[in-house]
């Protein structure tokens, strides 16, 4: 008879390598394919055949020996146990009696029916969850966490990005963008006759529509007010495939000047018709000029959309587009007619792209000779609006995506590493249990009890969370991040991440009953020597807390960047002073002021009543004021140090003292006097940048400069002062190089403006400068602008520090969420190496007793476990850091004069979070420190 | 429907039933030492891993060839030793290989050992 002890052949394996952890580990989860009843009484013998073939044959001849043997010997184990199933029946018919019956014959306990025992189960878990509260409130919350968060921030990725746009098949609709090249200009709206070509000569699209964003005042019906107004050709509603709700959209007829017909967007038929049907029909006036209603669009319909570079506020109100004979033929100018598309049946994007490409050219030929002359071509491109749409918004949005993503596995690796703790701490209870004669079945049942009860707490309180950061968000997020305002929580990612956390929460619960011994001499055994999770449970939990821990530093970098890039933003010097600033606009309907005369009156006597009011110390009206900028235009330098295309610069017309009222600095030069406001003369300002890029290393006042090609009959204006430069775009974007001209320069283009029912530079923004609180004069200024024409709605009263602070609110944002994201994380990394430590310690409580019984001092045990907790954060560090350093790549279009490896930042992050290890290591550490040596000893 | 299996106890025994009985013939013995004892008898025709030694000794206790043994207080493992019909079937089917040796030593098929 062979020995039954030790291995006979080979012998080498067991003097050296006897463990071959892996390979039994792996084994030991292998068995777990067979049926529960083999398992249970042949699990302990396989394994323990398995080791010895590994000692025998090493690990190549025992995988060898098994790899056959499980696949032949699985299936016909589970063969076996469908056949006993039959059989037992028979064979076992006290089986059959009632559970009720057994339970109060005493046979069994309550929990050996189905349902029973899981009710049964389920109190139980509760009571214990109970019975731990810090544990089962910091699980909870960090689920919580994860879940909200996630549902929350993918939920807005989803209305931004993903979400369904409501028109037909809009997968197949472009947005169809000029462009000059000259001009520094690749992508622009298109300009009537153009687009009139594109669409006679294109073959791609079924069909092709022009829309237009304007703004209006609204009256006839009630208080005056502005409103976004879309001017849209007849085709654009079947071309997105938009029917009204009631009465129709407009007839190829509406679509010529004269036909003054309007369609509702259904939040203003609200609000001015109480939803009633009788408002098809009615009349209402766009800056005082009658409009018949014909049609309502429903309250799904939303054009255009934010996020198109151009023309993309949704409209309030449509009117036909109707171009004027002036319109159809202002060749090269006028570029501000969006054009949307919709691909023709088979054909696809790049063929459509192909087409664009090859008919800019073929348009820019129908161009006058002169000025073909001026260098100027006209290109095509095609963009999907989809793309269009989400183009601006992805990189934040997708790296606030990543960050949620980053906490989701914080949490998940806390949860993990909160229930391990607690679960290796039960392994004792439940060897005890199962030695008693417990099933594992039930001992899974009363397990997984525990975690889905966590879950679906923490699965509850995160969709609050979720709800209400739904709710905030909006509220700080710039109107920059389209269809936010009302995104839903999706479902389907509420599902997904309370799946994830809920896997988490239950394989890790589950971990502590397959590493269980259900033999009662080895529980009874290891009972003197407390379970103590075996190394590997440690380990896990070791390699969690670094994880955590490397999670939180790529966050915290992230969010430090930003930081950075923010507080850079802030501190940009605007190139004016915001300071005792407000700004209000006013719209001088065409209709009630038909003539440039009448405007400038309205300017002079405005001007006149701000003058007398108290406390103003300057004051300007404008075409624009910083931050903004309304017209862009081609100029000619004189003897300019540049060559080739025309510069693209942006032009104000100011009356009155901009410079002062706005704090805009005259660097040389001079100001504009108040007879260049009243009387054309050829003069103009230009703001620093424009003269060191023309005239480098020269005074540009003398200098001349004209509107457009050099050719063209417009007068050289002389240079009489040069401005700083002042940001006519959000902080962080370049400014523009800017030419400053006086109001009375606009006042015969105006004229020619209101020809063709073009209504700028009839849109004025005043500037107050005050001495005292600028919001203290919004009502005085409104009573001044009242009694000159009380019709006249009064819109965007704003301090300019309010309007700085709008133009960073999208960092502000996302540094904002970030910053919220890497607090939470960092807390998430603290509490879990708090945990791991604070359950070693107590783990260890009769060797740390040992220790302080043989004099080691409380200093020493402290440190200990501080070195031991440290140990595992520098690690994290480490590992963090550079993933870190790669993840933040990415972020290089997010950061404003911010190096993705800021070397502040990735100084900074590493000690903040060890200085907060250090805090989570120290509590658990102290405990041990004041271990009683008696106490400890008795515990056992 | 599937044909019914023949009983296991039936000659002829499979080769596995065979080998496990063989092995037990000398006393009661554990899994390991089975598997051992049937590599040795059956050399590489047959290996048998735990899988398949644990499988089969399950059938065969099903058909009463075999039982397994209270395990001695300082013996951890379950150990297996033959029953009656094992015995039995062990020796029948003994008798029947040693009858099919003789036709075959008789009809001379393979060469006579030296």
């Amino acid at each position: 008879m062979p020995d039954p002890g030790g291995p006979r052949r080979g012998g080498a394996g067991a003097s050296r390598s006897p463990s071959f952890r892996w390979s039994r580990a792996i084994y030991r989860v292998l068995l777990a394919v067979y049926p529960p009843g083999f398992r249970r009484r042949f699990g302990a013998e396989m394994q323990d055949d398995f080791r010895r073939l590994l000692a025998a044959r090493g690990r190549v001849g025992a995988w060898w020996a098994v790899a056959r043997d499980l696949g032949s010997s699985i299936p016909d184990a589970h063969a076996q146990a469908r056949a006993r199933r039959r059989v037992e029946p028979r064979l076992a018919p006290r089986r059959q009696v009632a559970p009720r019956r057994r339970v109060e014959q005493g046979l069994v306990t309550k929990g050996d029916s189905p349902m029973g025992s899981l009710l049964f189960d389920l109190k139980h878990a509760a009571r214990r969850l109970m019975r731990a509260p810090v544990f089962t409130a910091i699980t909870v919350l960090t689920l919580a966490l994860g879940i909200g968060a996630n549902s929350a921030i993918f939920s807005l990725v989803n209305a931004a990005l993903l979400r369904p746009l409501g028109f037909d098949d809009p997968d197949r609709l472009v947005f169809v963008h000029e462009g000059i090249p000259q001009a520094n200009m690749p992508r622009i709206p298109g300009s009537a006759p153009d687009i009139l070509d594109l669409r006679d000569y294109q073959k791609s699209f079924s069909a092709l529509a022009a829309y237009r964003g304007e703004q209006a005042e609204l009256s006839g019906t009630t208080e005056p007010r502005r409103v976004a107004v879309t001017r849209a050709e007849a085709g654009l509603f079947p071309l997105l495939g938009a029917s009204p709700m009631l009465g129709r959209t407009f007839a190829a007829e509406d679509d010529t000047p004269g036909h003054d017909v309007a369609i509702l967007g259904y939040g203003l038929w609200q609000s001015l018709f109480g939803g009633r049907p009788d408002a098809v029909g009615s009349v209402v006036k766009l800056d005082r000029r009658p409009y018949t209603i014909v049609g309502v669009m429903p309250a799904s319909f939303e054009f255009p959309r934010r996020g198109a570079a151009y023309n993309a506020t949704p409209a309030e109100l449509y009117i036909p587009m109707a171009w004027t004979d002036f319109e159809r033929g202002a060749r090269g100018s006028m570029f501000n007619n969006s054009v949307i598309a919709r691909l023709a049946p088979g054909v696809a994007l790049a063929q459509a792209a192909a087409e664009m490409k090859d008919l800019g050219p073929r348009i820019g030929a129908n161009y006058p000779a002169a000025m073909r002359r001026g260098q100027v071509d006209i290109t095509l491109t095609a963009t999907p609006l989809r793309d269009e749409l989400a183009g601006r918004v992805r990189t934040p949005l997708l790296v606030l995506f990543a960050a949620v993503g980053l906490v989701l596995l914080v949490a998940c690796a806390n949860v993990a590493n909160l229930i391990l703790s607690r679960a290796v701490s039960r392994q004792h209870e439940l060897s005890l249990r199962l030695a008693l004669g417990a099933p594992r079945r039930r001992l899974l049942q009363l397990l997984l009890c525990e975690s889905v009860l966590l879950a679906a707490a923490g699965g509850a309180l995160g969709l609050l969370a979720g709800r209400a950061a739904l709710d905030a968000i909006p509220a700080v997020l710039a109107t920059s991040l389209p269809g936010v305002d009302h995104a839903p929580l999706d479902g389907r990612v509420l599902g997904f991440t309370l799946v994830m956390s809920a896997l988490t929460a239950i394989v890790f619960g589950l971990i502590p009953l397959f590493t269980t011994d259900r033999r009662l001499a080895a529980t009874l055994h290891e009972a003197g020597a407390r379970a103590t999770g075996g190394r590997a449970g440690r380990r896990l939990q070791q390699g969690l807390v670094v994880a955590t821990v490397g999670f939180a530093v790529i966050l915290l970098v992230g969010a430090g960047l930003l930081l950075r890039s923010f507080a850079g933003l802030v501190a940009t010097d605007p190139g004016f002073s915001p300071d005792r600033v407000l700004t209000m606009s006013v719209s001088l309907p065409i209709e009630a002021y038909p003539q440039g005369a009448d405007v400038t009156r309205f300017i002079r006597s405005l001007h006149g009543r701000f003058a007398a009011l108290p406390g103003l110390r300057a004051v300007t009206l404008s075409t624009d004021v910083p931050l903004e900028s309304n017209e862009q235009r081609a100029m000619t330098p004189e003897n300019a140090a540049t060559t080739g295309a025309l510069p693209s610069v942006a032009l104000t017309w100011t009356y009155g003292d901009y410079f002062g009222a706005l704090g805009v600095p005259i660097r040389r030069g001079r100001t504009f006097n108040d007879t260049e406001d009243e009387a054309i003369r050829p003069v103009a300002i230009v703001s620093e940048s424009l003269a060191r890029r023309f005239w480098p290393g020269q005074d540009a006042v003398g200098k001349r400069i004209k509107n457009g090609i050099a050719a063209s009959p417009s007068p050289w204006l002389e240079i009489v002062g040069v401005a700083g430069d002042a940001h006519d775009g959000a902080l962080g974007a370049e400014p523009t190089i800017h030419v400053y001209l006086p109001w009375s320069h606009i006042v015969p283009d105006l004229d020619t403006l209101t020809r063709i029912g073009n209504s700028f530079g009839r849109t004025l923004r005043i500037a107050l400068l005050v001495h005292g609180d600028p919001a203290a004069l919004a009502e005085p200024a409104r009573r001044e602008i009242a009694a000159l024409d009380p019709a006249l709605p009064v819109t965007r009263i704003a301090t300019m520090a309010q309007q700085v602070a709008a133009s960073v609110a999208p960092q502000r944002f996302s540094t904002l969420v970030l910053g919220v994201f890497a607090a939470g994380a960092l807390l998430l990394a603290a509490i879990g190496l708090y945990g791991v430590l604070a359950f070693s310690v107590a783990q260890r409580t009769r060797e740390i007793g040992v220790r302080i019984a043989l004099g080691a001092t409380p200093g020493g045990v402290l440190g200990m476990v501080v070195r031991q907790g440290m140990r595992l954060v520098a690690v994290g560090i480490g590992l963090g850091l550079v993933a870190a350093a790669a993840a933040t790549r990415v972020m290089t279009s997010l950061l404003y004069r911010t190096a993705p490896y800021d070397p502040w930042t990735f100084a900074t992050v590493p000690l903040a979070l060890a200085a907060v290890a250090l805090v989570a290591c120290w509590v658990p550490g102290r405990r041990a420190a004041r271990v009683e040596p008696i106490v400890a000893l008795r515990a056992e | 429907m599937r044909r019914p299996l023949p009983p296991l106890g039936v000659p002829p025994l499979t080769p596995a039933v065979f080998h496990i009985l063989l092995a037990l013939a000398d006393g009661p013995l554990h899994g390991y030492a089975i598997m051992q004892a049937v590599e040795h008898s059956a050399g590489r025709d047959l290996r048998m891993g735990p899988g398949t030694i644990y499988g089969s000794l399950q059938r065969m206790e099903d058909a009463g060839l075999i039982r397994e043994h209270a395990a001695r207080s300082d013996e951890r493992r379950r150990v297996f030793g033959l029953q009656p019909a094992g015995r039995l079937a062990l020796e029948q089917e003994a008798r029947r290989l040693g009858r099919l040796a003789e036709l075959v030593r008789a009809r001379r098929l393979i060469p006579e050992e030296a």
